[in-house]
């Protein structure tokens, strides 16, 4: 159905026809929630995806039948992304039954623990609580920080939070439990058709394809489109720039792109995974990407953010990118009839840009599997631990034969236009014993091998200091 | 802790979305209003062209200068500060122009064609330039006791320094707002995000050219404030006004982030040199301190911030010989104002840091220094400025705090610690804090309420104080239920509105409910009185005797009994009924003045607190020399709310506090770029704590059998106080990074102890050992 959007809210179906409504498709979830009466208690905090007031929970169908709620940032999400999903706000928690209103647990639990002081921020982590609650019946300290890395308070000092989520956690199946089938029919109502969403108003246009060669077609026949999947970063450029962003291409609904093979040889990552799930797909499996996901941006911004939107962004930091050198890993990308298969250090060009051309998607990420005895590391450098942008980022590779130094990478975040390698550094270390000394004449080596900036994060001594001296932490940790 | 029975009065409104904010509330034939502001921290205004601006469709006024119908000034203290700069801009994010459009893409769209010419001027961007310029905002102040000179040639050991701490953004979670309903004739009414509702009539008022009658203004709630909707929440009720009243129609300003951010003030950056002088067992002797306050461009209220970072110079130590002085400069930044602490902490943290560099100067733990030199009960009892400290619990305090937080064992711990790691260092400190609740402003230290009640025996309290989140109107409601022995359900407390309660003072101060607490007591007080003459009146007709005495009838339970005869006892409702028909007032207003305090500024002299409020505690911190980031492994808190109000809502106010404190002590960090504009505008580089960053193990216990005399159910303030103690993570912080050098080297940085000072600083005293 085209210049239409549909999703749950309220338990009905709601549908936007964008020529009638004025409202262009690119409008945020968040303020096309505050433009309706009902809707209210979403709060805008920063409009960056920074703060977490706006949380709200999006419940999609999964693939066990049932419905995955996660929560995500609304002053980030373009209405048509949620297009076929439910979304759950603060004002829906409660239920409101004959006797009135109940409180939901995670309701119950904040204004048990005096978990809420001047409220601004208690919608968006309500939300925060609610999704954990449905995920984990029991989950542990560091869950519920995860949980709730995104939510800004700067009234209560966290801990009643902490001590809320513990508690409301323990609580059994909700309303939304109850409701699910229903709100599940009302989905696959939506979701039947898998015709391409083509909103097409003065200002704007927009398109959401569902299959990966309708979405190349697009791609191709609009060259000038802003692709997105997450919109984590783009979406600053109209809710912080004011800019206005004429065609849009969303390609977060093509299930071809998120999905995940193990080889023999290669992890294969769908270009559309989101990082949470990539995450998950990691743990056990290259730990040391895992780690740097954990504190890359909030639960929010990692509920929507792809593994290629991260790639395909090409920030100097990209926190994913040095470890990605590191692991060797391959870009895949794809036009109507073609694909080329590229070195993820080849693939990043310069400052925010690829080698990507104007009819390519990335469409993989193929990770080589790690061969035994390779050591792999990631660090992250930030002001703040969470939620924070690398001040620097890295990502390490090592392979010693009775203690000589046969194979190591050492890429950086934050130290140059792109992540880069120190590649003097490098070759310094090849063939020498993996040693202290050895280790702490390569700092010097590192130290001066980049010329970094001084801005709001850091000066550019710091970052020289911490690239240096992360090579010593990565020798203590491997020794 | 265990949840008190009485949560927040809104909690169940604000966990539900229902909680009513400005920016919610729906407004008919609605303007938004946005604000042009300065790109110059000091340029002549040449010209300014609104001619391609007035041309987009869907606006409909757009405001300079010279459209003030009333004075062009802002200023809350000294009138120093524009409404909109006129011939000159003084700081980036100053208005110039303000635009009322029928939506907020026409009011940017009309934002990006409005043409001003400036001639940049020379600026004054930090605080040796602006000495150097003398920019001075009044004159010096001094407090002093003894002769700190001499004593300090005569002391054994000194030290010397400077101590730079930061600027901080409030970052409440709601920004600047206020919307502007223009009612008949010249009246405008005000919904503002503001804790001086009072000032911000006066200030619609001014700018309007109207009387203060014609003005109302009403806060029901902000979305946090801090300190900073003390004085900055005028500026947008003013703008708003002013758009209001040249269109006559409702008119709303919301401040994006990343404007307020750049627009308002912050809490000030100090520059401080010190000299310290003590014997060999640590002993202060002498103390000088030079307090350097950067006021930004206008005074707002830079010398009462002033003024009370030199009444907390000495923290909670005697020093026999003192002398402090302060100096507040102007900068070209936006005019910092009030936050959490006001001034306070930037005075404690360069005493506090003294002692740490007399304990490593002696090889010392730094908590006996601390406890040899606390005010003590008999003697050493006086501060600098004369006040006498009564009823001091800080050796109480620290005994108990010593044992819970399990100091002893633990410095001990961290020793062999920091002995078998190499780069990682833990650091451990106790610090104490002693805080003057009361205006340093003698004439502030008042307030009132009207307290209404209904034929149905349900009671409205309205007073003066506002309500930001720290709980206030849930204080003055527990308060009014116990001084009136009704349930929580017959009593609401109303939203502040300056029609009702008049002339009061910012809730500021920490003094919210000592303050309003005790005029809605002195209101309840009255109506008792005349609703026990009507019980009287009724018992005796009942019982057709005169057995009932008045002085034996108590309000409990939602009655009134008679104690003296048993039997007798009547329901609130009732008696309420009976006073209506028997025609008693049942409206009375309150008033209370703090009693017996007065500060001499010429002679730095007199009692200029009510009472202290103490708090103390101990964090250890880990850090990892390789990268500077640290860990916060454990946060012990001991905290004298004298009889807590609620005890719920007290420890919010110790955690919240704390943990706003160790923001400004660790991750939040200010930039300015040489130009004057601030390169942290927003949160993605302005960092605040995040759930990650509280202590691992947090405990809080509020100090308990410490009764205080004479305020409203001798309970004491508890809004600021806990804020300084995140010095103790700060200077764990130093005493890990001390241990890098074995104790034998002076860590020197100010604050914030960001990973990029932990860092270079830990590197400098490792090439220093080595």
């Amino acid at each position: 159905m085209h210049n239409t959007v549909r999703f749950v809210l309220d338990d009905k179906i709601v549908e936007i026809d964008f020529t009638k409504a004025g409202l262009k498709p690119s409008t945020t979830v968040l303020n096309y929630l505050r433009s309706n009466p009902l809707h209210k208690g979403v709060k805008e905090g920063c409009a960056e995806g920074d703060c977490g007031a706006c949380t709200i929970v999006v419940a999609e169908p999964g693939n066990n039948g049932d419905l995955l709620y996660k929560a995500l940032d609304s002053c980030l999400v373009f209405l048509p992304m949620i297009h076929g999903k439910q979304i759950i706000t603060v004002e829906n928690l409660a239920e409101k039954g004959k006797a009135g209103i109940l409180l939901h647990p995670v309701q119950q639990m904040l204004v048990e623990t005096n978990g809420t002081q001047c409220g601004y921020c208690t919608p968006g982590i309500a939300m925060s609580l609610f999704a954990l609650f449905k995920n984990h019946s029991s989950p542990s300290r560091e869950v519920i920080e995860e949980t709730l890395t995104g939510n800004l308070c700067r009234c209560t000092g966290y801990q009643p939070l902490i001590e809320a989520a513990f508690e409301a956690c323990k609580g059994g199946p909700d309303h939304f439990s109850r409701r699910e089938k229903k709100v599940m029919t009302l989905l696959e109502g939506i979701n039947s058709g898998r015709e391409t969403l083509e909103i097409l108003t003065e200002s704007q246009s927009y398109y959401k394809p569902f299959t990966l060669p309708e979405a190349l077609r697009l791609r191709k026949e609009k060259p000038g489109a802003v692709v997105i999947s997450g919109s984590t970063d783009v979406a600053l450029r109209q809710t912080k720039k004011r800019e206005l962003l004429p065609v849009i291409l969303d390609i977060s609904g093509i299930e071809e792109m998120k999905s995940f093979t193990e080889t023999d040889r290669d992890l294969v990552f769908g270009a559309a995974l989101t990082l949470e799930q990539v995450k998950e797909i990691s743990d056990k499996r290259i730990p040391a990407l895992n780690k740097i996901l954990r504190v890359f941006g909030s639960l929010q911004i990692r509920n929507i953010a792809t593994l290629g939107g991260n790639i395909g962004s090409a920030s100097p930091i990209g926190d994913t990118l040095p470890l990605l050198f590191a692991l060797k890993a391959n870009i895949k990308v794809c036009s109507s009839g073609s694909e080329r298969i590229i070195p993820v250090e080849e693939f990043i060009t310069g400052y925010r840009k690829t080698d990507v051309r104007d009819d390519e998607l990335i469409t993989e990420v193929i990770v080589p599997k790690t061969p035994d005895g390779v050591i792999l590391e990631s660090y992250k450098v930030s002001k703040r631990r969470n939620l924070d942008i690398s001040t620097v980022s890295a990502g390490f590779r090592l392979k010693t034969r009775d203690g000589i130094i046969e194979e190591i990478a050492l890429a950086f975040g934050g130290m140059a236009a792109t992540p880069k390698r120190a590649l003097k550094t490098e070759q310094f270390l090849e063939g020498k014993k993996w040693t202290r000394g050895t280790v702490q004449d390569a700092m010097k080596i590192v130290h001066d091998e980049f010329s970094p900036l001084s801005d709001a994060r850091a000066g550019a001594e710091f970052r020289k200091t911490v690239a240096a001296n992360l090579v010593l932490k990565f020798y203590s940790e491997t020794t | 802790m265990k949840p008190t029975s009485r949560p927040h009065e809104s909690a169940s409104k604000h966990v539900t979305g229902e909680s009513v904010f400005i920016n919610d509330m729906p407004v008919s034939k609605l303007l938004s209003g946005k604000v042009v502001f300065s790109p110059h921290a000091h340029a002549r205004i040449l010209s300014i062209d609104l001619s391609a601006a007035l041309e987009v469709a869907r606006v409909k006024a757009i405001l300079t200068a010279a459209d003030i119908p009333g004075r062009n000034q802002m200023g809350s203290v000294i009138n120093d500060e524009p409404c909109l700069a006129e011939r000159e801009v003084t700081f980036i994010g100053q208005a110039v122009a303000l635009i009322a459009a029928e939506d907020e893409k026409a009011a940017f769209a009309a934002a990006s064609l409005i043409r001003i010419e400036y001639e940049p001027l020379e600026a004054i961007l930090d605080l040796d330039t602006a000495m150097v310029k003398n920019t001075r905002i009044d004159t010096e102040r001094v407090i002093e006791r003894g002769d700190a000179d001499a004593a300090l040639k005569n002391a054994p050991y000194t030290v010397r320094g400077t101590l730079k701490t930061g600027a901080q953004e409030h970052w409440y979670l709601e920004t600047q707002t206020s919307l502007a309903i223009p009612g008949e004739g010249k009246e405008m009414n005000l919904f503002a995000s503001s804790q001086n509702p009072a000032e911000t009539q006066a200030i619609v008022a001014q700018v309007l050219g109207i009387r203060k009658n014609e003005v109302e203004v009403e806060v029901k709630r902000m979305g946090g404030a801090f300190g900073g909707k003390e004085t900055q929440g005028n500026h947008v009720a003013a703008w708003a006004a002013l758009l209001a009243n040249a269109t006559r129609r409702p008119v709303k300003i919301h401040l994006f982030r990343d404007d307020d951010q750049v627009m308002t003030g912050k809490r000030h950056r100090f520059q401080s040199e010190y000299e310290i002088g003590f014997d060999e067992t640590g002993r202060i002797l002498a103390y000088k301190v030079d307090l350097n306050a950067d006021a930004g461009s206008s005074a707002d209220l830079s010398l009462a911030i002033l003024s009370r970072a030199m009444l907390h110079a000495e923290n909670a130590y005697h020093i026999p010989d003192i002398r402090i002085r302060g100096n507040a400069w102007k900068t070209n930044y936006p005019s910092n104002t009030a936050f959490r602490g006001f001034g306070g902490p930037q005075g404690i943290a360069v005493i506090e840091n003294a002692i740490d560099r007399i304990a490593r100067f002696l090889k010392k733990d730094s908590a006996e220094i601390r406890l040899l030199n606390f005010y003590r009960e008999e003697k050493n009892n006086r501060t600098p400025y004369g006040q006498k400290v009564e009823n001091n619990p800080l050796l109480m305090m620290y005994e108990k705090l010593l044992v819970t937080s399990g100091y002893t064992a633990r410095r001990n711990e961290i020793n062999a610690f920091n002995r078998d790691n190499e780069f990682f260092k833990k650091g451990l400190a106790l610090t104490p804090v002693k805080f003057g609740i009361s205006f340093t402003t003698a004439f502030l230290n008042q307030a009132g309420a009207l307290v209404n009640i209904f034929t149905d025996g349900t009671v409205l309290v309205n007073h003066g104080g506002t309500e930001m989140g720290q709980g206030l109107h849930t204080k003055i409601a527990e308060i009014a239920c116990v001084e009136l022995g009704v349930s929580p359900e017959r009593v609401k407390v109303n939203a502040t509105n300056t029609s009702r309660v008049p002339n009061t003072s910012a809730t500021a101060a920490s003094s919210g409910s000592d303050l309003n607490g005790m005029a809605v007591k002195n209101a309840i007080d009255i109506l008792k009185s005349r609703i026990v003459e009507v019980a009287v009146e009724w018992f005796t007709d009942q019982f057709r005797d005169d057995k009932t005495h008045k002085d034996n009838i108590v309000f409990e339970k939602d009655l009134l009994t008679d104690t003296a005869n048993p039997g007798r006892s009547i329901s609130f409702a009732e008696i309420i009924k009976i006073a209506y028909v028997k025609q008693v007032s049942l409206s009375a207003t309150g008033f209370y003045k703090t009693p017996g305090i007065s500060f001499d500024k010429e002679t730095g002299k007199g009692t200029p607190f009510y009472y202290y409020a103490f708090g103390m505690a101990v964090s250890e911190v880990m850090i990892d020399t390789l990268t500077g980031m640290h860990t916060l492994i454990r946060t012990d808190i001991l905290h004298d709310a004298g009889d807590s109000l609620i005890e719920g809502i007290d420890v919010g106010q110790i955690r919240g506090g704390f943990v706003q404190g160790l923001g400004w002590c660790t991750t939040e960090e200010m930039k300015w770029d040489s130009a004057g504009n601030q390169m942290t505008h927003s949160p993605d580089t302005y960092k605040i704590p995040t759930v990650n960053d509280i202590p691992e193990d947090f405990r809080v216990e509020l100090l308990t059998g410490v009764p205080n005399p004479g305020t409203i159910r001798r309970s004491k303030a508890v809004g600021e106080p806990p804020f300084m103690l995140a010095f103790s993570v700060w200077l764990a912080i130093k005493d890990a990074i001390s241990a890098v050098g074995e104790h034998e080297t002076e860590p020197d940085f100010g604050l914030p102890a960001t990973c990029e000072v932990i860092l270079l600083s830990a590197g400098k005293l490792k090439k220093a050992s080595e």
